[in-house]
C-alpha cells in the first residue's frame, strides 16, 4: 500500500497539538495545596497522550498506513468535490461574520443558500425564499415563543429581536 | 421494595397531563429529525437541546427521553428505505433491512422494528427501574479514588477497546481531553488554554463539539463525497402489518436481543455496534431459513434493531446512577442535565427522587406513545425522506448554528463550530471515531477533579488508587482490558507468521 500523505499530516497533527499543550502547560501554576499536584498536571498528562498517540498513528502511517482501515470498495465515494466544500465553508464563514450585522434570519436565510448551492442545487433564488422563510420562522418561534434573543439586525424595525 | 414505590412516585409525574404532553412533543420531534437522513440520535438531542430553554428541569428532561426514543426509531426508517444507517449502531439493521424493502417488504421490516423497539425498550426499561438502586446503593459509598478508576475504564472500553482501531479511537479521546482543558480549573480558579478569549473561560460546550462534528461535519463530508452520488429510496408498498409467520420469527429475535444489548450498554462499556452485530450473527445461526439471510430476513432486522435499542436504555444506568456517559448521545443528555445544574450520580436518587422516577417512568410511557404514533404515521416519516438534499442539509444547518449561537449571543461560538466541523470532516473522511473525543470532553473534566480530590484527601499520597480495593479492581480490569487483546493479536500474527 502506497503512503498517505493527508495520515502522515494527520499525524503529525496530533504531535503538534500535544506539543502546543506541552508549551502551554509549562506556563500553569504547579502548586495545588494538599493534593501536592496543580492545575498544570492534568494538562502535562493529555500532552503526553497526545503525543503518544499522534507518534503511533505516524508509526503506522509509516509502515503500510493506518491500520484496519475500511476497503475501498466498502466506502461509496465519489473524488472530493472542492465546490461544493468551498460553498458551505463560504456560506458558514459569510453567516458567522453576518449574525450580528445583518441578523439572524439574512444570515440565515444566506446559509441556507449557499449550502443548497454546495449540494448541487441550481435555482439559488428558490433557494433564497426557502431560506428566508425558514430562518424568520424559526426566528419568529424563539423570540416570541421561547424567549430566546436572537440579533434582528437590519430586519429589526419589522421582526424585533435584539 | 424502593424500586416499586420509586416508580409509583415517578408514574404521578410522568402522568401529568402536562408532562405527558412533553413527552408526546419530545417523541414526535425526535421521530421527525431522527427520520432526516444523515442525523442521528446524539445530533437530534444536541439540535433539540435550545428548545427546552424554557421549560422545568423534570418537563425538559421527560421530552428529551421522548426525542431520544424518537430518534432512535427514527433512524431505523431511514436506514430501512435509504441504506444509509445513520450511526454504526443501525448497520446491522441495514444489512437485511435494506433487503426487505427492496424484496417489496418494507411495511414488515418496519413494523418489526417498531415492535421490537417497544418490546426491547419496555423491558430494558424495567431492567434499568430494578437495577438502578442496587447500583445507587454501591455508588453511595464510592470515594473520589473510585469514580477516577471508574471513569479511567470509561475513557479506554470507550476509546480503545472499542471501535476498529486502538490507535484512533486513543487520537481521538485525546483530543476530546484536551478540549476539555479549555476554560477556568474548577479546583483553583486558574484560567487554561482560554488564550484569554472571554467565551472560552465556560469551557467548550459539548453541544457545540457534537453539532460540529456529526452536523457541521457530516454536511461537508456528505456535500464533498457522496452528494454526487445516485440514491434510491425504497418504496413503501404493501401492507405494513406482519403476517403469522413474521410475528413467530420476530419475537424470539427479539427477546435475545434484549438479553444481549442491554448488559452491553449498561456496563461502562458504550456502543450499541457489538451487541447490534452480536445478535445479527446469533439470529443468523439460530434461524430455520438461514438461506435468507442476505436477501432480507426478518429476524436479522428485529434483533439488531431490538439490541440496539434495549443498548441505549441499558447506557442509562451508568448515566442515572453514577453520572458516567459513555455514548455520544448519553454524553449530549448530560449537559441537559447539567444546563440545569443537575449532576446525575446516586445523590440525585436521594435528592430529586421525583425527578429521576419521573423520568424512567417517562419511557414506560415514552415507548407506549412511540408505538402508538409510529406505526399508523409511517406514511408521513417516509414523505420525510423524500426532501430534497439541498434544502435538508442547508435547513439542518441553519439549525445547528442556531443551538451554537444561542449559547452566548456571539460569533465566537460559531467559528468554533465551523472548526470543529473541519474536525469532524477529517475525522469521517479518515475512520477516527467521534464519540471518544465527545465524552473525553464531557467525561475528562470531571475525571479530572475526582484525581485532585483524591490526592486531596491521601495528602498527595498516589497510592490510594490501587490500595483501596474497589478502584483497584477497576484498574485491574481496565488493564486487562488493553492487554488481553493486545496480546492475542500478537499470538495471532505469531502463529499466521509461521504458518
Amino acid at each position: 500500500m502506497r503512503r498517505s500523505g493527508a495520515q502522515i499530516a494527520l499525524s503529525l497533527g496530533v504531535l503538534a497539538l500535544g506539543a502546543g499543550i506541552a508549551v502551554g502547560t509549562s506556563y500553569l501554576p504547579s502548586q495545588g495545596g494538599y493534593a501536592r499536584i496543580g492545575p498544570n498536571f492534568i494538562p502535562a498528562v493529555v500532552a503526553f497522550g497526545l503525543i503518544v498517540s499522534g507518534a503511533f498513528l505516524l508509526y503506522e502511517a509509516l509502515t503500510g498506513g493506518w491500520r484496519s482501515m475500511p476497503e475501498p470498495a466498502e466506502r461509496t465515494e465519489h473524488a472530493l468535490h472542492w465546490g461544493a466544500f468551498a460553498w458551505i465553508s463560504a456560506g458558514l464563514i459569510a453567516h458567522m461574520a453576518l449574525m450580528q450585522w445583518a441578523g439572524f434570519v439574512l444570515a440565515g436565510a444566506l446559509l441556507f443558500t449557499c449550502v443548497a448551492r454546495g449540494f448541487g442545487s441550481a435555482r439559488w433564488l428558490r433557494d433564497a425564499a426557502i431560506g428566508l422563510a425558514i430562518a424568520l420562522g424559526v426566528f419568529l418561534f424563539f423570540v416570541r415563543v421561547l424567549n430566546v434573543s436572537l440579533p434582528g439586525g437590519w430586519l429589526k424595525p419589522l421582526i424585533g429581536g435584539l | 421494595m424502593e424500586a416499586f414505590a420509586g416508580l409509583l412516585q415517578g408514574f404521578d409525574v410522568a402522568l401529568k397531563p402536562i408532562n405527558l404532553l412533553w413527552g408526546f412533543i419530545g417523541v414526535t420531534l425526535g421521530t421527525f429529525v431522527g427520520v432526516l437522513p444523515g442525523v442521528g440520535p446524539a445530533l437530534t438531542v444536541a439540535m433539540l437541546l435550545p428548545l427546552t430553554a424554557q421549560l422545568d428541569p423534570t418537563g425538559a428532561l421527560i421530552m428529551f427521553a421522548g426525542i431520544y426514543y424518537g430518534a432512535m426509531f427514527g433512524g431505523s426508517t431511514t436506514t430501512i428505505l435509504l441504506n444509509t444507517p445513520g450511526e454504526s449502531a443501525s448497520i446491522a439493521t441495514a444489512l437485511e433491512g435494506n433487503k426487505m424493502a427492496k424484496a417489496g417488504r418494507a411495511g414488515p421490516a418496519l413494523a418489526t422494528c417498531a415492535l421490537g423497539s417497544f418490546v426491547a425498550g419496555t423491558i430494558a426499561v424495567v431492567l434499568l427501574t430494578l437495577l438502578a438502586p442496587v447500583v445507587v446503593e454501591v455508588a453511595l459509598k464510592f470515594g473520589p479514588a473510585e469514580y477516577f478508576a471508574l471513569m479511567v475504564f470509561a475513557f479506554t472500553t470507550v476509546a480503545a477497546v472499542l471501535g476498529a482501531s486502538t490507535t484512533r479511537g486513543l487520537a481521538s479521546l485525546f483530543v476530546g481531553l484536551m478540549l476539555g482543558l479549555v476554560g477556568i480549573d474548577s479546583q483553583t480558579g486558574q484560567p487554561r488554554f482560554a488564550f484569554g478569549v472571554p467565551e472560552l473561560l465556560d469551557g467548550i460546550d459539548v453541544v457545540v463539539l457534537a453539532v460540529g462534528l456529526f452536523a457541521v461535519g457530516e454536511t461537508l463530508y456528505v456535500a464533498a463525497y457522496t452528494s454526487r452520488l445516485p440514491e434510491t429510496l425504497e418504496k413503501m408498498s404493501g401492507s405494513i402489518w406482519m403476517s403469522v409467520q413474521d410475528w413467530k420469527r420476530s419475537w424470539p429475535a427479539w427477546l435475545r436481543a434484549t438479553a444481549i444489548g442491554f448488559p452491553f450498554g449498561s456496563i461502562p462499556a458504550g456502543g450499541a455496534e457489538i451487541p447490534t452485530f452480536l445478535s445479527y450473527s446469533l439470529e443468523k445461526k439460530l434461524s430455520k431459513h438461514p438461506e435468507e439471510f442476505g436477501s432480507g430476513a426478518i429476524e436479522g432486522v428485529a434483533g439488531p434493531e431490538a439490541a440496539n435499542n434495549a443498548s441505549a436504555t441499558g447506557v442509562l444506568v451508568p448515566l442515572l446512577t453514577l453520572g458516567i456517559p459513555t455514548s455520544a448521545t448519553a454524553a449530549i443528555l448530560l449537559t441537559a442535565f447539567q444546563n440545569y445544574g443537575i449532576q446525575p450520580g446516586p445523590l440525585l436518587f436521594q435528592i430529586q427522587p421525583d425527578l429521576v422516577w419521573g423520568l424512567i417512568a417517562s419511557m414506560y410511557v415514552g415507548n407506549v406513545i412511540l408505538l402508538v404514533l409510529n406505526l399508523p404515521l409511517i406514511g408521513i416519516w417516509v414523505k420525510v425522506l423524500t426532501i430534497p438534499r439541498p434544502a435538508l442539509y442547508a435547513g439542518i444547518l441553519v439549525f445547528a448554528t442556531l443551538g451554537a449561537y444561542s449559547l452566548h449571543q456571539s460569533w465566537v461560538d460559531l467559528a468554533t463550530l465551523y472548526v470543529f466541523g473541519l474536525l469532524g470532516f477529517v475525522m469521517r473522511r479518515f475512520d477516527i471515531p467521534v464519540a471518544p473525543a465527545v465524552i473525553g470532553l464531557i467525561l475528562g473534566p470531571l475525571a479530572e477533579t475526582q484525581f485532585r480530590r483524591a490526592l486531596s484527601i491521601s495528602q498527595g499520597d498516589a497510592s490510594v488508587f490501587v490500595t483501596q480495593p474497589i478502584s483497584a479492581t477497576f484498574l485491574a480490569v481496565t488493564a486487562l482490558l488493553v492487554i488481553v487483546p493486545w496480546l492475542v493479536r500478537r499470538r495471532r500474527r505469531r502463529t499466521k507468521a509461521a504458518a
